[in-house]
């Protein structure tokens, strides 16, 4: 097998496969910085920084995509959406009620509420009950 | 700029500021690279609107960096 010698060039893939890798750790990185500027304004430029970024790591993935560098994520399944909704609105309903605990505890005169916790029946399909 | 959002720049904030000008200038040789190797006019294309992107981000750095520049004490602190 013939391997590339120093001088050739890396295809063009491989460039941009490790141009997006490179973008996410960019990515990160600005986010960092953000968030442990002392000075406002270069904490607004990190942040705007990050954004760009964030911009141009998501352009150059969807033209992967669309190019067939990268294959899409395979669909998770309605039945493994389904466990997730129900593991979640189960986490909600029980934070609830430890907030209603303790709002209660820090105000005894607060009234408690009389309309305890319970799933929406407004059917997410039509637009027309959003 | 507004001058009164600005403080004058710790060492931290310093040593990001050269780390993301750095990253900016791999990004910037990387777009360079690809852009010339290119066979595809979309991507070639994409790359090369980038690589503007990505001289710009520098521009801004440097010019964070000189902003602060007066703020900064003439001994350390």
């Amino acid at each position: 097998m013939n391997l590339p010698s120093s001088t050739e060039q890396l295809p063009e893939n491989d460039l941009l496969k490790i141009i997006l890798a490179d973008l996410r750790r960019t990515v990160r990185e600005y986010t960092t910085a953000t968030t442990e500027s002392s000075c406002p304004s270069i904490r607004r430029t990190f942040a705007e920084l990050t954004d760009s970024t964030l911009r141009l790591q998501g352009d150059l993935y969807m033209l992967l995509e669309q190019n067939k560098v990268y294959s899409a994520p395979a669909s998770a399944s309605r039945q493994e959406i389904d466990k997730k909704i129900q593991e979640a609105e189960q986490s909600h309903q029980k934070v609830h009620q430890f907030v209603q605990q303790r709002s209660a505890q820090n105000n005894p005169y607060l009234h408690p509420s009389n309309v305890s916790y319970h799933q929406t029946n407004v059917q997410q399909q039509n637009p027309r009950y959003i | 700029m507004n001058h009164m959002q600005m403080k004058p720049l710790s060492g931290k904030e310093v040593n990001y500021i050269a780390d993301s000008v750095a990253n900016e200038d791999m990004l910037i040789k990387m777009c360079a690279a690809a852009a010339a190797v290119s066979t595809n006019s979309q991507l070639g294309q994409a790359i090369t609107e980038h690589m503007l992107v990505h001289e710009h981000h520098m521009h801004t750095l440097i010019d964070a960096l000189k902003q602060h520049q007066q703020l900064a004490p003439t001994q350390a602190q």
